[in-house]
């Protein structure tokens, strides 16, 4: 127990505090609790996910292979649990799934060269076609999409800083501050149109199922537009129901929410 | 404008000697007769009918040939009521025997608005299985019908019955009549069994690319009719169909289900393209007489004056496993050929040949497998030799199955007289009995070659060469990651994470913070008096505590000194003045003029006389007097206090 026993009565100049006991048995408890909220704690469940579903693959179970990798991607996405939670699904013959598996890999990390690989292996195959990214997009996806919001945050604070920083504390400003203050100012310039890519990608999914009619109306005896194939990009607009609205490079209507898979899931 | 004319006419032709006398400027009347009649010729010429007439020569109307061939087709025929019929083929069945539940539309099929599930069918569990659309020639029009199979193995005996629902076609609401089974165990055993096509995949262990064949059979009937078939179909994904290679063809067959005779066989060559477990299920129009009136015949059967009927039928699916092609190991000049393949020695067009004059080299491949789509391998890069790509066999597929061997042709140039041979053309193909790529290049022939009469420019030929586009080379397949990679806490980017906007807050805050404790330090530096102040406040709450602490001691000496200390402390900020420096003169100085001679000047004059007697000499005897005062002390503190 933690006592707090003051001599005397009264204010005095500080406090003083002794323990009973050698180490706090409730702070002890509420270690040994909150580490299996830690993620160190839980490293281990997710990993071990991972490396099973590798043996499942390796001996070919495709279709355990892939709930394992995609219960540890569900546990903690990671590039290269998706990587391989795609070669699963397109040896199952889901290429939706596929695509989307090896596009959220690459979101997490654009310098995955085997998943981009991957893409354009499966959209050769089955002969997809790829989302159409604005300029901006591109940009943004030159970099895992955290690294965008952090890099927009601390420039645009530290070129804050530097130039609001010596007026504050009275100090003059030197040549080297109002540099460092224009060149922090420069990235933060050039990272706002990939903070717009990133907002902006998160709205595009992939269909998952072959033959996906494209609805005119958000009905089930709507009216169909075309047929979309598994793996085909569509852009998010909005939903309806247990519908959304989806543009796709040949028309827009609406699907299923079920039958797209968005890079960002949504609630 | 000829009426304009007119009245000027009229009056033009008014007799002479009537007493009129035609306005100065007016043409006379026979030169405007003849503008009346040319500006009618214009008028007439202007018009476009006329203007047609007087064409020189009308031009024939030219009709498109596809579309007079589109308009000479007979009409399908969407006028007539649309009367669906549903039945059980066969209506009466025994238990685990397959039977088809069958719904005839007469209408097209795009028309149809087919329910993705059925309405609820109780005990009975119906599978989708093939749909298709027939027009039939019914007088001068083409009737549609649009067939939709579903199939059920029922185990239990019984009635069962699909109710009647509804289905949109050509926008109207159109009900789907009952259909009623009767599943018995004691059924007659001269009932023949159930319509239903077979297909038989040979082989059904392949490779992606290897040419299968599929043979569609007929259902069997008793004595000597062949049953034919019409539009088949097999249908199913990651395989194409080579129409071209079709086989219909009555052959006897072994016994089958107890009947023997001839049946028709459908045979085609099947193309897996896509590796894993397949699927394919074969369905045709069987034209016979079974079905009249909603009915189903026990057999086939010819009704007088009743049109030939066309029912659909299907096969079970029959499931193959495809394995790919192995990538390690696949030589130079593979194309793609999957089979048994020989080639046989090349033939020349001529063994004699100047320098920059063409050559025809032609090749004959032999064997079993997807001859008609094996591709010719692609020219090598020699330096002697200038070789165009291969022409492909221009004969029909079946003309090429028939002989069982293909041809390619590959014109040749010599680019100099060293040459003695033609190029070595690396072809392979892979063999998937012995599961490996087999080499079967196409040998060199031996040729004279003759100096030409222009020198032929190798270095432009190499330059031609090394300057062409790279070979590209295919994605394939990346192996499995060895480890997790770069992870994050969700795939929610962090924009779109509520804490992270909050997170930004934390700068702001201390920004501000930043500029409130600058503003403080400013206003402090302008105003010294102010920290004075707050110091001698805070002395004076110490000397306070020191004082209460010394009274409780009842140590007179460290009240009297505490006492001294408060004063001073507090009457610092007022001179300004180190507070040690001060003295009684000076912090009576600060009392109002009243109170300095009153009790309260006796009180700061008694306690500064008993700190310098301590400090200069000893404690006069009666250290109580001072603790006594302590009210007084503290009622001057407080005004001392409040004045700072």
């Amino acid at each position: 127990m933690i006592g707090i026993f003051p001599r005397g009565f009264g204010p005095r100049p500080g406090w003083r505090f002794r323990a009973r006991g050698s180490l706090p048995l409730g702070l002890l408890l509420a270690l040994v609790f909150s580490s299996s909220s830690l993620p160190g704690f839980c490293a281990s469940s997710w990993r071990d996910l991972f490396q099973q579903g590798r043996s499942a693959y390796l001996g070919g179970d495709y279709t355990n292979a892939a709930a394992l990798f995609r219960r540890s991607a569900a546990a903690r996405p990671a590039s290269g649990t998706l990587q391989n939670l795609g070669n699963a699904e397109w040896q199952i013959q889901r290429p939706g799934l596929a695509v989307l598996a090896w596009e959220q890999a690459c979101w997490l990390n654009p310098f995955n060269q085997a998943a981009r690989n991957n893409l354009d292996f499966a959209r050769r195959e089955a002969q997809l076609e790829s989302p159409e990214l604005a300029w901006y997009e591109v940009v943004s996806t030159w970099l895992p999409v955290n690294w965008w919001a952090w890099i927009t945050g601390v420039s645009f604070w530290a070129a804050l800083g530097l130039a609001a920083l010596p007026a504050f504390l009275g100090l003059r400003k030197t040549g080297w501050q109002q540099g460092a203050a224009a060149f922090v100012l420069g990235v933060f310039l050039l990272s706002v149109p990939a903070h717009f890519g990133v907002t902006s990608r998160a709205r595009l999914g992939f269909v998952l199922e072959r033959n996906t009619p494209l609805r005119l109306t958000p009905t089930d005896d709507a009216q169909y537009l075309a047929r979309l194939q598994s793996g085909e990009p569509a852009r998010f607009e909005r939903r309806h129901g247990k519908f959304v609205l989806v543009r796709t490079s040949r028309a827009e209507g609406w699907i299923e929410k079920t039958q797209l898979g968005l890079i960002c899931p949504r609630d | 404008m000829v009426s304009f004319l007119l009245p000027t006419v009229a009056q033009a032709s008014s007799p002479a000697g009537s007493g009129r006398v035609p306005p100065p400027g007016r043409a006379r009347p026979p030169f405007r007769r003849f503008l009346a009649l040319a500006y009618a010729a214009c008028f007439c010429w202007l018009a476009p009918g006329a203007r047609a007439q007087l064409a020189t020569s009308p031009q024939p109307v030219v009709r498109d040939p596809l579309m007079a061939l589109m308009l000479s087709q007979p009409r399908i025929d969407v006028e007539s009521p649309v009367q669906p019929t549903a039945t059980f083929d066969p209506p009466m069945a025994k238990p685990g025997e397959r039977v088809t539940y069958r719904v005839v539309i007469n209408a097209l099929e795009a028309s149809i608005q087919w329910p993705d599930k059925l309405p609820d069918t109780g005990n009975l569990q119906l599978e989708a299985g093939a749909h298709g659309q027939l027009l039939a020639m019914n007088g001068a029009l083409f009737k549609p019908s649009t067939t939709f199979n579903y199939h059920v193995r029922p185990k239990q005996p019984g009635h069962f019955t699909v109710p009647a629902f509804s289905v949109e076609v050509y926008g109207k609401a159109v009900t789907i009549p009952t259909a009623e089974l009767e599943v018995r165990g004691d059924l007659p055993a001269h009932l023949p069994a159930p319509a239903h096509l077979q297909l038989e995949l040979e082989p059904t262990n392949i490779f992606v690319g290897q040419a299968v064949k599929a043979r569609v059979y007929s259902p069997p009937h008793p004595g000597s009719v062949v049953q034919g078939l019409a539009q088949v179909q097999i249908n199913g994904e990651g395989f194409i169909v080579d129409a071209a290679t079709a086989r219909p063809r009555v052959e006897a067959t072994a016994p089958r289900a107890g009947l023997s005779g001839m049946t028709y066989i459908h045979e085609v060559l099947l193309t897996p393209m896509a590796s894993g477990r397949l699927s394919a299920f074969a369905q045709a129009y069987s034209v016979d007489n079974r079905t009249f009136a909603g009915a189903i015949g026990t057999g086939p059967s010819i009704v007088p004056g009743q049109a030939s009927q066309y029912t659909l039928l299907d096969s079970d699916p029959v499931v193959f496993a495809v394995k790919p092609l192995p990538h390690e190991g696949q030589p130079e000049g593979f194309t793609g050929a999957v089979g048994r393949f020989e080639v046989q020695p090349p033939q020349l067009s001529t063994n004699e040949v100047r320098v920059g004059d063409p050559v025809k080299l032609t090749v004959r491949v032999r064997g079993e497998g997807n001859l008609v789509r094996l591709v010719a391998p692609p020219p090598p890069q020699v330096r002697d030799w200038q070789v165009f790509a291969g022409e492909q066999d221009p004969n029909h597929p079946q003309i090429i199955l028939a002989q069982g061997a293909t041809t390619f042709t590959y014109t040749l140039v010599p680019l100099n007289e060293k040459s003695q041979a033609t190029p070595i053309i690396p072809f392979s193909y892979f063999d998937p009995d012995q599961e490996k790529y087999v080499n079967a290049s196409i040998p060199s022939v031996g040729i004279t070659v003759e100096p030409g009469a222009v020198p032929v420019d190798l270095g432009v030929m190499d330059q031609a060469r090394s300057s062409a586009a790279p070979e590209e080379k295919l994605p394939v397949l990346s192996d499995l990651a060895r480890e997790p990679g770069l992870a994050a806490g969700s795939l929610v980017p962090l924009q779109r994470q509520p804490w992270f906007p909050l997170l930004q807050l934390a700068p702001a805050v201390a920004f501000f913070g930043l500029w409130i404790w600058k503003r403080r330090q400013q206003y402090f530096e302008a105003h010294p008096g102010v920290v004075l102040r707050r110091r001698a406040r805070r002395a004076l709450r110490r000397q306070r505590r020191l004082l209460g602490r010394a009274a409780r001691d009842r140590n007179a000496p460290a009240f009297a000194a505490a006492a001294v200390g408060a004063m001073r402390v507090a009457c610092s900020p007022h001179y300004p003045a180190e507070p040690r420096a001060l003295v009684g003169g000076d912090v009576l100085a600060v009392l109002p003029e009243t109170s300095r001679g009153g009790d309260t000047g006796r009180v700061v004059r008694r306690f500064f006389e008993a700190t310098d007697g301590t400090r200069y000499g000893g404690l006069p005897e009666d250290g109580s007097e001072l603790l006594a005062l302590r009210p007084q002390l503290e009622h001057l503190l407080d005004h001392l206090e409040g004045r700072l």
